[in-house]
């Protein structure tokens, strides 16, 4: 059982969780959700510090950390990412990521039939995830990807069963779901929208178990962005080329792939 | 550390004419101090010196088997430390050689720790010169001591010499601001520099061994945009951050828990660069408990002079012209700033970046335009020097800007080929004149002895030479970093986090970014 620190700022919540994860699970020592938008990296470090100290441990007791990589704010990612890597880095700790949409979806675990989660990317889009939720296992079904409201709510009314809504563009789109979709859109209560400490941990728990985390390297780990900066978007579609922006990074002098 | 008494060398000149300036309200100029020195045998001069720059001085003149003190100053941050007294032992044993049988001297009746100073080394008032000080109108006591060979004065120079060998373990440390030394002389410090588009970490030990200096440059992503793409800095940050430091500790030749401070610049420039390095930093400090220094960026830029010139010190005036800077900022002790005036409109680097993009020579476009111009002729075009006559320091560089691109725009009209050296060369020759223009009135306001350039445009080969003409020809010590130090780099965010340690300055765990942040 390694004690592991988990952190998102993609959203305009803070999550934080503090607890043991080994092989059969979860024991979650405390989480800490505050909503504090555009002021992560003013509260995400006061906030860890309470945490460990609620719980009765410091700094040094923990043994790995793991970090929302998004999809969210450009930003906000970077914050929490940067902050985990100087965590991980300091103390000589493995880092591990876990994709910030999955967190959500952990949410609504126990359930059964189809999640969708929709993170607000801003600029009228929203990054979409698809789950299908069966027993205790979460199954992903589509990648990270970046695409409008109407577009994903006219796909998503295609499936021919009930999909239940959640993420933090739905305070912005919930309308455009609910119209396309009609009884097949369920809108998941607000509360339950943002990855919290214990679903962070709980997605690194599912990770470890089904394919490991990796090896740790906080020099490695990156965001994930789903689009390229906007110059550099601007320049593809001049250029004319066609196909998915990388995932995470910039795109390379050549524009031809994820340089990640 | 220590500080020893020595005969004053001709190199000491600047930083003695610095000296009285912060320490008297009517200094003498450089040209007296030159006037002195050309006076020879009669005159004998000794300067107290240590690690952390010039501590004092005195003078000694012989008048007719008598001897009198021309001056003794002692830096603030250095007095009560027996430096005064080791300057007088100084003057004693010169006097004592020379056979002299008395010394006098002049001070102000409102000097109480002078007068307490010379009257325990032996000196009492014997009369006063009326009104002898200009600016206050205050007279002045003259004090005399007795025969130097005499036994109370033989008892008092002993007395003196005593308190003189407490310079032998000297300490400079209450961080008032006038001296470069601050925190323990012992510190390694770990810095990190995330502000614009180059990631940078390096190690620092004492403020000034520089153990190592990592930059990871950005600008092949941003040179198709013709400039620095923020979203991209960001990004790239990211990527490089975790292996800049690691490479940086690595050439140190140290490992983290050997790091006795972090640092970290907290602003000026773009936020999401910005945020990068100050919640990595964050992440090292809370996992390391170290103590974090948040640093000016602009700070960080005056502290990479000191670097490459240890004795730079303050009063002095500085150009900071960069990319995202122009500005001339007063300095009278460290730690304390005032921006005199800087650009309504673009930075230099800016203007030097545009105009490269509108000639289509890519990005930077400083280095481009100055290898140009060297081939060209700076008086070909009249390109116009906004602002050079207005009373004020601001500057203004974007109507010069528009100018070029009009004028290019003109000469395809016509159907001419471009002479891209004469544009480049009168471009950047409308640039330094304005440049010059305010520089050196801005060092006549202050007063100041000592100028500095800072910033990426300082690696202007130009910019440096014309500065260095017109403040030199003015008796104006010009400070220029070495080209490596011109651009962003951590060593200098290194430098400055030293002294700001010294003053016990650091960031909290709910500390933020300030893109906007002010030296002043």
């Amino acid at each position: 059982m390694k004690l592991t620190l988990a952190f998102d700022t993609s959203t305009e919540e803070v999550a934080i969780g503090l607890g043991k994860v080994g092989a059969r699970g979860v024991h979650l020592l405390g989480e800490t959700n505050i909503n504090v938008p555009r002021a992560s990296l003013t509260h995400l470090f006061p906030a860890i510090t309470r945490l460990l100290q609620s719980a009765d441990r410091t700094i040094g007791d923990v043994d790995a950390v793991v970090v929302g990589r998004g999809p969210g704010s450009f930003t906000g990612v970077r914050i929490g990412v940067s902050a985990s890597k100087g965590i991980a880095q300091g103390r000589g700790i493995p880092l591990f990521g876990v994709n910030t949409l999955d967190a959500v979806a952990e949410r609504f675990s126990g359930r059964q039939g189809l999640v969708g989660v929709v993170g607000d990317a801003m600029r009228s889009e929203i990054y979409p995830a698809l789950y299908r939720l069966s027993g205790d296992t979460i199954e992903r079904l589509t990648g990270d990807a970046v695409a409008s409201p109407p577009m994903v709510a006219a796909e998503w009314a295609t499936l021919g069963e009930p999909v239940l809504l959640s993420g933090n563009a739905l305070r912005k789109y919930a309308d455009a779901f609910t119209g396309a979709m009609g009884d097949a859109a369920i809108i998941a209560p607000e509360a339950l929208w943002t990855p919290t400490g214990e679903s962070l941990l709980m997605v690194a728990w599912r990770s470890y178990v089904r394919d490991g985390l990796g090896d740790g390297d906080p020099g490695t780990l990156l965001p994930v962005y789903t689009r390229l900066s906007d110059a550099e978007e601007a320049e593809r579609s001049r250029d004319g080329v066609s196909g998915p922006s990388p995932r995470s990074g910039v795109a390379g002098p050549h524009a031809t792939g994820d340089a990640s | 550390m220590s500080a020893r008494v020595r005969p004053l060398v001709e190199t000491d000149l600047e930083r003695i004419v610095a000296l009285e300036r912060a320490t008297f309200p009517s200094p003498w100029t450089r040209g007296m101090f030159i006037d002195e020195l050309l006076q020879g045998s009669s005159r004998a001069w000794f300067v107290a010196d240590s690690p952390w720059g010039l501590l004092g001085y005195t003078g000694l003149m012989e008048v007719e088997g008598e001897g009198h003190i021309l001056n003794l100053a002692v830096r603030a941050d250095a007095r009560c430390q027996g430096v005064g007294s080791a300057l007088l032992t100084a003057v004693f044993d010169e006097a004592l050689r020379r056979g002299l049988d008395r010394l006098s001297l002049e001070v102000r009746p409102s000097n109480a720790a002078a007068r307490a100073m010379y009257e325990a080394a032996g000196f009492s008032e014997e009369g006063r010169r009326p009104g002898y000080y200009s600016d206050s109108g205050e007279d002045a006591l003259i004090m005399w001591t007795g025969s130097l060979a005499s036994e109370p004065m033989r008892e008092a120079i002993a007395r003196v010499a005593e308190r003189a060998s407490r310079i032998g373990n000297l300490s400079i440390d209450r961080g008032d601001g006038s001296g470069v030394a601050g925190a323990p002389s012992d510190d390694v410090i770990l810095a990190i520099e995330t502000s614009c588009d180059e990631t940078a970490a390096a190690v620092m030990r004492g403020g000034r061994e520089l153990l190592s200096s990592v930059v990871a440059s950005q600008i092949d992503f941003h040179a198709r945009f013709g400039g620095v793409v923020p979203e991209i800095a960001s990004r790239k940050h990211v990527e490089a951050i975790s292996g800049v430091v690691d490479e940086a500790l690595s050439l140190a030749g140290i490992e983290l828990k050997d790091v006795t401070a972090l640092a970290v610049t907290y602003g000026p420039g773009l936020v999401g660069a910005l945020v990068v390095g100050v919640s990595y930093a964050k992440g090292l400090a809370l996992a390391t408990g170290l103590p974090l220094v948040g640093v000016n960026h602009l700070e960080g830029h005056l502290f990479a002079n000191v670097l490459a010139e240890p004795d730079i010190e303050p009063p002095f005036v500085a150009l900071l012209v960069s990319g995202g800077h122009t500005s001339l900022v007063h300095v009278p002790a460290w730690g304390e700033y005032h921006t005199m005036g800087s650009t309504l409109d673009d930075a230099a680097g800016e203007a030097f970046d545009k105009v490269a993009k509108a000639l289509g020579l890519g990005y930077p476009g400083g280095p481009a335009i100055s290898r140009l111009a060297a081939e060209g002729d700076p008086a070909a075009i009249p390109f116009p020097r906004a602002m050079i006559n207005t009373a004020d320091l601001d500057f203004s560089l974007s109507g010069l800007k528009t100018a070029v691109v009009t004028y290019i725009r003109k000469e395809q009209a016509a159907g001419r080929d471009l002479d891209l050296p004469d544009i480049a060369a009168s471009f950047q020759a409308a640039v330094i004149d304005v440049q010059v223009s305010k520089a050196v009135r801005a060092v006549t306001e202050t007063g100041v002895r000592t100028f500095l350039i800072g910033g990426g445009v300082s690696a202007n080969p130009a910019l440096r030479a014309a500065l260095a003409k017109a403040l030199g020809a003015r008796g104006v010590r010009v400070s220029v970093p070495p080209f490596d130090l011109c651009t962003d780099n951590a060593a200098m965010i290194a430098a400055a986090a030293h002294f700001r340690l010294g003053r016990g300055e650091t960031l909290g765990p709910s500390a933020e970014a300030v893109p906007d942040l002010r030296l002043d």
